[in-house]
């Protein structure tokens, strides 16, 4: 009977059906950006930054001092290579220093690298945009971040100075030329990281075949905490963080993310039960007579409450469907197509490492709470109009 | 005998504070199982508001209102409710049925607000549908009835919760000569073969000519209550 009720005022009905649905798909749409972009930020964080998993020696991130190193990492790396999860190791020798040349000087975190292991872990050959990096022969070549460059106002070819201190506290000053310049999404990373090679490093640094940092990227996102579980029993004596850990602030951030897009749907839903409450009272106005009659011929206050309950909810949930298959069909165009924000934040978003051609997700995971949320609106708007109902007095309402 | 409605002194006065209108005054009223009665007297007189009244749709200032030995003014609001649906059976003077609901889906209302089960409504709504006249409509919607077709319809509904008294408030009023001579018929039927109590008001002479004993109202007040000898029917007749 709820049902038939709805149909009684096609256009009102339609009219609140198709508003639901085209609610959700904002909401959802919404949503799916914020997820697109959270996988793509994702996969920046992941794949060209700090990779699945890092190990240290656990006391080298309290003060970065040269001595707190990885014994033997060669070793540990091939080790870790021959896993079958692991799709990448790279392994780092990092010292915290200052560049200096004719023009300019700055702070850096030099990083020593095998060029090859480490385009696997973070692509660093794809973000070169001049030279061709730490290849060749010629000793101590260093590539630089495009905005570091533009800053000490240094181009390819130009020579520099780097001063470090040692693992046995020594300053340490070597002169480095510049084979290469790159640019990732992360401009701030750009500005402050320099990479050299590994062995020239480890040469000027006396630690022969230490490291500092041991990135490991994983074949797939899944197995990152069977992962980390294997290597921390392995090797008790480093502390093995996973990205989560090492970058916190991106948690922080799909976790904030997911926040607003529930907010959003909330405000909303919110917005369209008000309209659901007024078609319910209009609904019920126009049945006065009817439910008098109901009343007086005996139906109780539970079954007359549940009979509004039920339309109200029948009449919000019947938006449900259409607003899910919308919302997935214009996100699944969208998922091809992309969407160019540049226009609207462009730079803005670069600078915080966003890419600015979107892929929304349709969010597959969040759809139970969407519903969830839905369902409430629903109760929560039934109420009202049922309590109204039941405020008739059957001889007076049939009157009328 | 067996009595179903026994009122003593029953007073209904609507707007007592203002202009105060004694609708119903100090009615004294008693029927049997299978009486067959109508409630005569001009518009204004009183009928609706006693036939409520007796219904339990509402409550008199003073007196009380047995039915089948319950005192109905003593019940309270929700209980009153549960005896509408139980002892009562009702027919109003029109919109009596829900429109989105098929004639059948209206009679069985009742009946599943009473839990009743399945099939026990299903034999009902048969016998129901036949006494009616109304076999081939069962699915059909009230808005697709004829005015005559939806009263009897309503008769059916009335009937369906088994109730001790069937109360109709003018059900002919809005109906042709034609249509309000059949719906009668069925009700003197129903009457005869479930032995079902009837009161229903009227101003339509033909109507009351129907009934075998007529209770006429003037000011709220009884102002005469005739048996209409018929030895022809076995159905005991008491004056009051
Ligand atoms: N809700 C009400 N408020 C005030 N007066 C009413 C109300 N209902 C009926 N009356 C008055 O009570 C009297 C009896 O009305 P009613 O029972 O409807 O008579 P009938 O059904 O015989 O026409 C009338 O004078 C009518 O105006
Ligand atoms: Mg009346």
């Amino acid at each position: 009977m709820a049902w038939r009720n709805i149909w009684r005022n096609k256009v009102r009905s339609v009219v609140i059906i198709t508003s639901i649905a085209l609610g959700l798909v904002a909401g959802i749409f919404i949503m799916g950006l914020y997820d697109g972009m959270l996988t793509d930020r994702l996969n920046t964080v992941i794949r060209q930054e700090v990779s699945h998993l890092q190990l240290h020696n656990p006391e080298f991130q309290k003060d970065y001092e040269a001595i707190y190193s990885i014994e033997h990492a060669m070793e540990i790396v091939e080790l870790i290579r021959s896993e079958d999860y692991v799709k990448a190791v790279s392994a780092r020798t990092i010292a915290h220093g200052m560049l200096a040349t004719s023009t300019g000087s700055a702070g850096v975190q030099i990083t020593g690298v095998q060029q090859d292991d480490e385009h696997l872990v973070s692509r660093l050959n794809d973000k070169l945009i001049e030279g061709e990096g730490l290849v060749g022969d010629r000793r101590n070549p260093i590539v630089i971040g495009k905005k570091l460059a533009d800053k000490v106002k240094i181009s390819l070819g130009s020579k520099l100075v780097l001063t470090f201190t040692d693992r046995e506290y020594n300053i340490v000053s070597a002169a480095f030329r510049v084979t290469g310049i790159y640019q990732s999404a992360n401009a701030p990373l750009d500005e402050r990281n320099v990479y050299v090679q590994s062995a020239d490093l480890n040469r000027l640094m006396l630690l022969e075949d230490a490291c500092h940092e041991i990135a490991v990227l994983l074949n797939s996102d899944n197995e990152l905490v069977v992962a980390q579980q294997k290597l921390s029993g392995r090797y008790p004596e480093l502390m093995i963080e996973n990205w989560q850990q090492l970058s916190p602030e991106t948690k922080l951030m799909i976790e904030t993310t997911d926040t607003y897009s529930i907010i959003f749907i909330g405000i909303i839903m919110l917005a369209l039960m008000f309209g659901i409450i007024n078609t319910m009272l209009m609904a019920i106005l126009e049945r006065t007579r009817e439910i008098g009659m109901l009343v007086a011929l005996g139906m109780n206050k539970l079954r007359l409450f549940l009979l509004v309950l039920w339309e109200t909810v029948l009449l919000t949930l019947a938006g449900a469907p259409f607003g899910l298959i919308l919302s997935w069909l214009v996100i699944m165009y969208f998922n091809q197509s992309g969407i160019d924000i540049s226009s609207f934040s462009g730079a803005a978003m670069s600078g915080f490492g966003f890419s600015s051609l979107l892929y929304p997700e349709f969010p597959w995971l969040k759809i139970p709470l969407v519903l969830y949320i839905v369902g409430v609106t629903a109760l929560l708007a039934s109420l009202f109009p049922s309590y109204k109902a039941l405020r008739l007095v059957p001889v007076e309402a049939m009157r009328q | 005998m067996d009595t179903i409605i026994d009122a003593h002194h029953v007073t209904k006065t609507y707007n007592p504070k203002t202009i105060p209108v004694v609708a119903v005054n100090s009615v004294h009223m008693h029927l049997e199982r299978g009486e067959f009665t109508a409630l005569v007297g001009p518009s204004g007189s009183g009928k609706t508001t006693l036939l409520n009244l007796i219904g339990g749709l509402d409550k008199p200032d003073t007196g009380s209102i047995m039915i089948h030995g319950t005192d109905i003014t003593r019940l309270s609001a929700n209980q009153l409710i549960d005896f509408r649906l139980r002892n009562i059976g009702f027919v109003f003077q029109a919109f009596n049925l829900i429109p989105v609901l098929s004639a059948r889906e209206n009679v069985e209302l009742i009946m599943q607000l009473q839990g009743l089960p399945k099939n026990e409504i299903n034999q009902r709504v048969e016998t129901l549908f036949h006494q009616i006249g109304l076999e081939d409509k069962l699915d059909t919607r009230p808005a697709q009835l004829s005015g005559g077709q939806q009263q009897r319809v309503a008769v059916a509904r009335a009937l369906a919760s088994r109730p001790q008294v069937v109360l109709a408030d003018e059900p002919t009023a809005n109906l042709d000569s034609k249509s309000a001579a059949n719906l009668l018929d069925i009700m003197a039927k129903l009457n005869q073969e479930e032995n079902m109590t009837f009161i229903f008001s009227t101003h339509d002479q033909r109507v009351i000519e129907r009934a075998r004993r007529v209770i006429t109202l003037v000011d709220g007040k009884i102002f005469s209550d005739t048996a209409v000898v018929d030895t022809s029917l076995p159905h005991g007749i008491s004056p009051a």
